[in-house]
């Protein structure tokens, strides 16, 4: 069970992730029928009604998705109190978190029901029930997060809580249903008057979140000694970095919203693109943002915290020494040998990872090579793939377009060098391999890489030509970018930890970034998607130029 | 291929899940504890305090120790602590090495556990 809870604790993390996305959605839904539909209703019409199933449709979707995720969240919390504690079910069920989960779960359950059989927007009486649901789900959701546990200063926290919450529903979480309008409305004033209404339901749902984000930037974090000491705070950071990236696309749509009225042609596309991406980038930023609910706040951790110059000195660039050192003077391996002189046995007694001993392997100067070297190889992989794709966007180097296979060849590397303990070149069995995370997720990962790579190739390479083809590689890229940000160790707070865990957090967001430029350059025509077509390998390039100047001392 | 493609990201997903474990990640953690860790105490009796940076649920909570010949017994956790602590009295500590072992329900639905090793002075 003690494994379990262990295991649980980043299920956790992902679950709380898409739950808050599918929260967000589900309430963006509703106050999108609230805010936008009900008050144009005679404006629109029968568009009107079209618009109203539409949001509803997707209001369903990330309501049944939400209720799934509390289900498995509630008993997973229920079973594991209970059996750690040696307590009843119902006794577990009893804490306030879990109190706060079924009103959530009973709640949800009532405003699916409504809206599965249409009575949420057929009567007043039917929507103002759906209102309270979701109230109920909003206010619920904030006795589930960090104010609720919080010694001091709860009332404000609460606040900002729930406005944070409420902003990300109006802005992101009515983004699927927007869209959903841009595409079915006829180009005319009634699109014209829903996209102006959502620009201003966006900038009020900013506001909220810009205000109760400062809020909780002074009482979660309090200095910025905690803003970049602790997991926390550059957990943080890297949200703040996606949000500017939204304001910036959010900025995009207001402008579009305005010319809306004069060259649609040209406008409406734009906004429709900007929107796929907002929802793309909202997403991870709600997966970031349960990756941080997960932490325990910086200003609490006042040991321990990486100081200024330990960054600086980390970030100070170094030429790589491209050398590897000897596998056999690895730590794991050098105490392999001390075991197996202590007692003959060895191997049988070490284990690469010990599931929840909560501490990191101990490391000697010749892992932290083997490390840095596995990086920089990767480094000169990846940079070359950016500026070949750049030397193809020239045109004059058709051979150029084959620099997918690249990420092929970093995968087959990465599997050769990656857990030298590990199987299959390593002393570890596969089933003890399997029992670390880490060798996992980075075996996964090679797994995503050479997907997206050959996909990625055969596009180019003119053997597959279907358009959703080409979509594969920037939502796996977007898909990896977001995985790497809920990494599990990026959840630690152990000081030499989140000085390694640093750099991965700029080539998670460039990773995402690139992922978006692509899908812009994808999607539209003219001076965005020259500019998309340009971006993303330059943002390539950097992420390889970080892996080459990666250290670890 | 859109199937292949498919069945790659749920498979990436669902073991990304499961075989994630987080490392020493802890949302309640200890801001002071009695015994301090590594301490070395008089026994035979010791009162157990345990400050959290962040309101618990006693009720739903855990104590337990493991003594110097390892068997481990739960304590039980007085129900009358402020909202931040666990507080327990331990009896008939002979000298030797202890681990006390805490596991917390924090007030936002966090599980977190951690070990205080101390010594019993002779």
């Amino acid at each position: 069970m003690e494994l379990f809870l262990d295991i649980f604790g980043f299920l956790a993390v992902l679950l709380a992730g898409f739950g808050r996305a599918a929260q967000c959605f589900y309430l963006g839904a509703v106050l999108f029928l609230l805010v936008l539909v009900r008050p144009l209703a005679g404006q629109l019409g029968a568009d009107g009604q079209a618009i109203a199933a539409l949001a509803r449709r997707t209001g369903i979707l990330a309501l049944a998705t939400l209720l799934a995720i509390l289900l498995i969240s509630l008993s997973s919390h229920v079973v594991i109190l209970a059996g750690t504690t040696d307590g009843s079910y119902l006794h577990a069920m009893g804490g306030s978190y879990a109190v706060a989960q079924l009103a959530r779960f009973g709640a949800g359950g009532l405003a699916l029901a409504m809206l599965l059989s249409g009575a949420a927007t057929r009567t007043t009486a039917g929507f103002r029930l759906l209102i309270l649901c979701a109230a109920v789900d909003l206010l619920a959701g904030m006795a589930t997060s960090h104010a609720a546990a919080r010694l001091e200063n709860q009332a404000v926290l609460y606040l900002a809580t729930g406005l944070h919450h409420l902003g990300a529903a109006i802005w992101i979480g009515g983004l699927p249903a927007f869209l959903c309008s841009l595409n079915l409305l006829p180009r005319g004033s009634a699109l014209a008057a829903v996209a102006q209404r959502y620009s201003a339901m966006s900038m009020a749902g900013v506001g909220g979140i810009l205000v109760s984000g400062v809020l909780m930037l002074v009482f979660y974090v309090g200095s910025s000694e905690a803003m970049y000491g602790t997991a926390y705070g550059m957990m943080l950071g890297t949200k703040i970095a996606l949000f500017l990236s939204l304001l910036l696309l959010g900025l995009g749509n207001a402008l579009a919203v305005r010319q809306l009225a004069g060259d649609v042609f040209a406008a409406l596309p734009r906004l429709k693109r900007f929107v796929e991406v907002e929802i793309g980038i909202g997403i991870s930023i709600l997966l970031v943002a349960a990756s941080i609910t997960s932490l325990p706040p910086a200003i609490d951790l006042v040991d321990g915290r990486a100081t200024a110059a330990e960054i600086l000195e980390r970030l100070e660039p170094r030429w790589p020494a491209l050398v590897s050192p000897d596998k056999d003077n690895l730590a794991f391996y050098e105490e392999l040998r001390q075991q197996s002189s202590d007692d003959g046995i060895g191997a049988k007694h070490l284990q690469a990872y010990v599931p929840g001993a909560g501490i990191p392997l101990p490391r000697n100067a010749e892992d932290i090579a083997w490390s840095e070297y596995n990086h920089h190889i990767s480094g000169i992989f990846v940079l070359l793939i950016g500026l070949l794709a750049l030397v193809e966007k020239t045109g004059r180097a058709p051979w150029a377009r084959h620099w997918p296979l690249l990420f092929v060849g970093m995968a087959g590397f990465l599997f050769l060098r990656s857990e030298a303990e590990g199987w299959p070149f390593g002393a570890l069995s596969l089933s003890e391999s399997l029992r670390d995370p880490e060798y996992v997720q980075h075996k996964m990962f090679m797994v995503l890489m050479c997907a997206f790579a050959l996909f990625e190739w055969s596009v180019r390479a003119g053997m597959l030509t279907r358009r959703w083809a080409s979509y594969v590689f920037p939502l796996l890229s977007a898909v990896g970018g977001t995985m790497l940000l809920t990494h599990s160790h990026s959840i630690a707070n152990v000081k030499e930890l989140l000085l390694l865990e640093m750099s991965h957090l700029p080539i998670a967001v460039l990773g995402i970034w690139a992922a978006w430029a692509r899908w812009l350059e994808l999607r539209l025509d003219g001076t965005i998607q020259r500019v998309g077509g340009w971006a993303w390998p330059v943002l390539v390039a950097l992420v390889g130029t970080i892996l080459l100047l990666y250290r670890e001392i | 291929m859109r199937q292949k493609s498919l069945r790659n990201i749920i498979l990436f997903l669902i073991l990304s899940v499961a075989a994630g474990v987080p490392q020493a990640s802890a949302h309640a953690i200890i801001v002071q504890s009695v015994p301090a860790r590594d301490a070395v105490v008089a026994g035979p009796v010791i009162e157990v305090s345990l400050s959290y940076n962040v309101r618990i649920d006693a009720t739903r909570s855990r104590l337990s120790l493991s003594d110097p010949t390892g068997a481990e017994s739960r304590i039980a956790i007085a129900t009358d602590s402020a909202p931040e602590k666990l507080t327990a009295t331990l009896t008939d500590l002979a000298a030797g090495s202890y681990i006390l072992h805490w596991q917390v329900l924090a007030s936002d639905g966090h599980i977190t556990r951690g070990d205080i090793p101390f010594t019993v002075a002779p």
